[in-house]
């Protein structure tokens, strides 16, 4: 390959890697950005959305490669089954682990957020044991630009990587269009700023927070499909990782910051491929995590996040 | 009675020592053999207490912690390990020179995962440490095999810095003459012993001391620490340094203990868990870190292993065929996550400390209804703290006319509105002088620029001659300006005694070492600055009240507690920002007279922003008047309410008759 073919293909890889981040990484911004909570558990919401939707695909026998009328129908119907209940485990979460610690002290629901994260970890242990569990082939796998396109190259773009990118880009757009068009959006960013504040204005603050929360598990979910169709295989401690890499996304766009934490998703997408190729997957964290420090002492508030002057 | 509780504060302390001291060798008799688990556990308590002192008392969330355990570790492991040929290896006294050269290693480190503390705040700042947290295992695991390749020009080869992935192995063990550590478990049980109890020890004093009182105040209220005097960054740098050294002496001792060390045993998990240690004992409390450290390493070590004896126990004499094969040991993390969020949800302060109740609302408003009939008695001055005096005698004379403050174009704007444009004003020394203005006038602007809080755009601001721009509001508190807040600033979870200690905080000198070491010299420091807080609070009418905690003290009080703070700083200028606002009548009027006091017996200048007219004008010597960020009026009050200018912007038509009537 020559070197720019490797730094295509290594930039189709950031984008789909990233394109989960992100997924991921909104639930987290979101979460934080309305109760200041880091939720620990998120990763494993996301861990959960890839087994969930493995169980509904083998529920509905498929389990090899979906073809023409089962893409338009089957595909979705697992697609918003995953998302549902993720959305709902994410809820429950808040309601048994968070909900009760809302004037508690900051660092208690954070240490209930760990705990639900090793519950979640351990039951995902017993339920698919300790092995990598193989994830069906559901999406069919054409190699775009030699087979549609007809190019003679060594770039390999499949449609597994216009799937990921066509699955998430229309999600972080309406959910951008949710927060910022929608009554129920313009709750979640006054409760954010304000929680006193919005429930003096008569939003019912709890129901927001609860629809955060399911907005933020759903989002987990669809990324749990995402990663499983994509990679074709799943263990029950991924989400530690790609929780941890989707936080660091979540942080370095800016927390609370919707766009920002979309952007901190591909940012790190891209530079942990880059990494991988040009430096050494073995020191790809370390890499990831040293630009993080870098973005947040050059830019305290993250990529897009606003500096809020404190009053005085 | 104070004999009496001491005597059983003796006793059980005694009693306490007693047990550490006959535990091992009960433990042998009874063939329990748990010293092992117990001796790890005290490890990974020292490692607790350490990071305590950076999130419990500091308030700083520290999510990457294991990463100065690892280097504390890897310190001692490379320094006394012939692996590596290290030149101490070897030597018979070396485990006791390295633990030290350890723990100034981790320091350094502490020091350079600290930095971005100057620019970096909260939360983010959680996520630098827990960057540092990743980035640390993994460079070791890869440094044990560094190879550079530059197009095929290598100039370092397979080099082996830290033994990678193997780790470390062997490390040498420490020596004592005649103390079998390479046989015997009960020599490390006391060795961790004997470290943590003086680290145990040294904390204690560095929490009842300046430093600690520092750490505390950040920990509550960065900005409002910064203008009490108090560095911020100094402070959250020692803290992250000191958290870092205790955690490399239980890392040391960890890895001579074991002999061998890997880097999988300082991975985020570990840093977890060591949070959990101080979250569910109980943040700052230091039994309640040691509690917290027992619980949960023993419920890993020891508790699982005993149940799933049991469990098995119960499973072959009731004949459930799964409950006899069961190993709960294998289910840790799934019981240790039940622990952590049963504990929390049903005690979120932690097991150690006491839940503090809110006080009934009937209560306040008794005192509410008490303070408008008896308002708090008018200070008095030859009630006036003699150490407060002091100083003031080398101020001049009052009113000698020499400006203390003298503010020349200073501007400020925040993006495209001009807060303060072009403002001049002059406080004389013992003045006082007015700051009024309707709202958004600039007048807060004003304050923060002149306590560094605020950089100007241009203009200067001279202190006693002395250009003060570019200081940080601690640097100019030391010179000598101190404010208070418009809504109330205190230290809400300390008490009242040690919110005024905050105050004094730029006036003492206890070093690290000091507060630690306890020489006479500080020992008398810390008695004057405790025996002058007493006074200061008895002077401003809050006797009584210094064991209480900033939060539960009534409105007014707060306001005093707030004034009583500046004071402590010993200024020459105070800065009040709305100091009667939500007070009655009566109240104001004692707050107005006691301002007067401080003028007239301390000779300390005044600037004041005040919206009760009656206040500002009854006392002030001149009075300045901003609108919209412009200077519009400066006068003599009786000038500034004739100002047509002012009346317009600010005082209305119809104030003159309103005053008059």
């Amino acid at each position: 390959m020559e070197w720019y073919e490797v730094l295509v293909q290594q930039t189709i890889n950031g984008l789909t890697r990233g394109a989960v981040f992100a997924l991921v990484a909104l639930g987290y911004t979101m979460v934080y950005g309305i109760i200041e909570l880091i939720n620990f558990a998120h990763g494993d919401v996301f861990m959960l959305g890839l087994f969930f939707s493995l169980t509904f695909f083998t529920l509905l026998g498929m389990t090899q490669t979906l073809y023409g009328w089962q893409l338009v129908t089957v595909l979705p119907l697992v697609f918003l089954a995953t998302m549902l209940t993720t959305g709902l485990v994410n809820v429950a979460i808040d309601r048994a682990a968070y909900r009760p610690l809302r004037r508690a002290p900051r660092l208690a629901p954070l240490i209930t957020a760990i705990g639900v994260s090793f519950i979640i970890e351990n039951l995902a242990l017993l339920w698919q044991g300790p092995s990598p569990v193989p994830y069906p082939d559901i999406f069919p796998s054409v190699d775009v630009l030699y087979e549609w396109l007809g190019w003679n190259t060594k770039i390999f773009l499949t449609t597994k990587d216009l799937f990921v990118v066509g699955v998430s880009i229309p999600l972080l757009v309406s959910l951008q269009y949710f927060i910022t068009r929608t009554t129920w959006g313009k709750a979640m960013r006054a409760t954010a700023q304000d929680r006193e504040t919005a429930l003096g204005m008569g939003i019912d603050v709890e129901k927001t927070i609860l629809l955060t929360f399911f907005v933020g598990g759903a989002l987990a979910g669809a990324a749990g499909l995402v990663q499983g169709i994509y990679y074709n295989i799943g263990t029950y401690y991924i989400g530690y990782q790609a929780g941890l890499r989707a936080f660091t996304a979540a942080v370095l766009g800016g927390i609370g910051n919707m766009p920002g934490a979309a952007l901190g998703g591909l940012v790190i997408g891209f530079l942990s491929a880059w990494s991988d190729q040009y430096i050494s997957a073995r020191w790809t964290n370390a890499i990831v995590f040293s630009i993080l420090i870098l973005v947040l002492v050059f830019r305290p508030h993250g990529l897009l996040g606003e500096r809020t002057p404190e009053k005085i | 009675m104070t004999t009496g509780l001491g005597r059983r504060r003796y006793l059980s302390a005694g009693l306490l020592v007693t047990a550490l001291l006959a535990y091992p060798f009960v433990d042998r008799a009874v063939h329990a053999q748990t010293i092992h688990a117990v001796t790890d556990a005290m490890i990974y308590v020292l490692l607790a207490l350490g990071l305590n002192i950076v999130v419990g008392y500091a308030g700083l969330l520290d999510l990457g912690y294991a990463a100065f355990f690892a280097i504390g570790a890897y310190a001692m492991g490379l320094l006394n390990s012939p692996l590596l040929g290290s030149p101490l290896h070897g030597h018979a006294w070396s485990f006791w020179v390295v633990i030290w050269i350890a723990a100034v290693v981790s320091a350094i480190f502490g020091l350079i995962i600290g930095t971005p503390t100057i620019r970096v705040r909260g939360d983010y700042l959680a996520i630098i440490t827990l960057a540092f947290g990743e980035i640390i295992p993994v460079a070791i695991r890869n440094l044990g095999d560094v190879t550079i390749d530059v197009g095929g020009w290598r100039p370092i080869e397979r080099l082996n810095l830290t033994g990678g992935e193997n780790g470390v192995n062997p490390v040498g063990q420490p020596y004592l003459p005649g103390v079998p550590f390479e046989t015997d478990p009960i020599p490390w049980y006391f060795l961790i012993l004997v470290i943590g109890g003086a680290s145990l020890w040294a904390m204690n004093r560095m929490r009842d001391s300046r430093l600690g009182r520092a750490w505390m105040a950040i920990r509550e209220d960065e900005t409002a620490a910064d203008c009490t005097g108090v560095d911020p960054i100094k402070t959250k740098l020692l803290a992250f340094a000191l958290g870092a050294s205790f955690s490399a002496f239980a890392g040391s001792v960890y890895a001579a203990k074991l002999q061998a060390i890997t880097p999988g045993a300082f991975e985020f998990q570990v840093s977890i868990m060591l949070l959990c240690m101080v979250v569910l004992g109980g943040m700052g409390s230091l039994k309640g870190v040691i509690l917290g450290g027992m619980l949960i390493t023993l419920f890993d070590r020891l508790l699982l292993a005993q149940m799933t004896f049991l469990v098995r126990w119960i499973g072959r004499s009731v004949g459930i065929a799964v409950l006899t094969t069961v190993d709960l040991t294998l289910w840790r993390w799934f019981f240790f996550g039940l622990g952590l969020v049963v504990v929390m949800l049903f005690k979120p302060e932690g097991l150690a400390v006491r839940r503090v109740r809110p006080r009934l609302v009937e209560v306040d408003e008794e005192e509410e209804a008490l303070a408008l009939t008896a308002a708090a008695p008018v200070p008095r001055g030859e009630e006036i703290p003699g150490w407060l005096r002091g100083p003031a005698a080398s101020r001049g004379t009052p009113g000698g006319g020499r400006p203390v403050l003298e503010a020349r174009a200073a501007t400020k704007s925040f993006g495209g509105l001009v807060a303060m444009s072009q403002v001049d004003l002059v406080i004389p020394e013992g003045g006082i002088i007015g700051l009024i203005g309707p709202n958004g006038a600039g007048k807060t602007t004003f304050f923060n620029v002149a306590t560094g809080l605020l950089r100007p755009d241009s203009g200067e601001i001279l202190f006693d001659g002395q250009s003060i721009v570019g200081l940080r509001p601690n640097a100019v508190v030391a010179r000598g300006i101190a404010r208070t807040f418009q809504s109330i600033r205190l230290f809400q979870n300390m008490t009242v005694l040690d919110n005024i200690l905050v105050g004094e905080h730029c006036r003492l000198h206890a070093t690290v070492a000091g507060v630690v070491l306890r020489p006479p010299r500080v020992v008398a420091e810390e008695a004057r600055a405790r025996a002058r807080a007493r006074d200061l609070l008895a002077f401003v009418g809050l006797a009584g009240k210094e064991g209480e905690l900033a939060k539960n003290l009534a409105y007014g009080d707060q306001r005093r507690l707030e004034i009583a703070r500046a004071l402590a700083t010993e200024p020459k200028l105070l800065l009040l920002d709305e100091p009667t606002a939500g007070m009655n009548p009566r109240e104001t009027e004692v707050l107005t007279e006691f301002i007067g006091l401080l003028r007239r017996e301390l000779g300390v200048s005044v600037l004041l922003i005040e919206h009760h007219m009656e206040v500002v004008m009854g006392i002030s010597d001149r009075i300045t008047v901003l609108d919209y960020g412009v200077r519009i009026a400066e006068g003599t009050p009786v000038e500034v309410q004739k100002n047509p200018k002012v009346i317009e912007a600010y005082l209305g038509k119809g104030y003159e008759a309103e005053l008059a009537s």
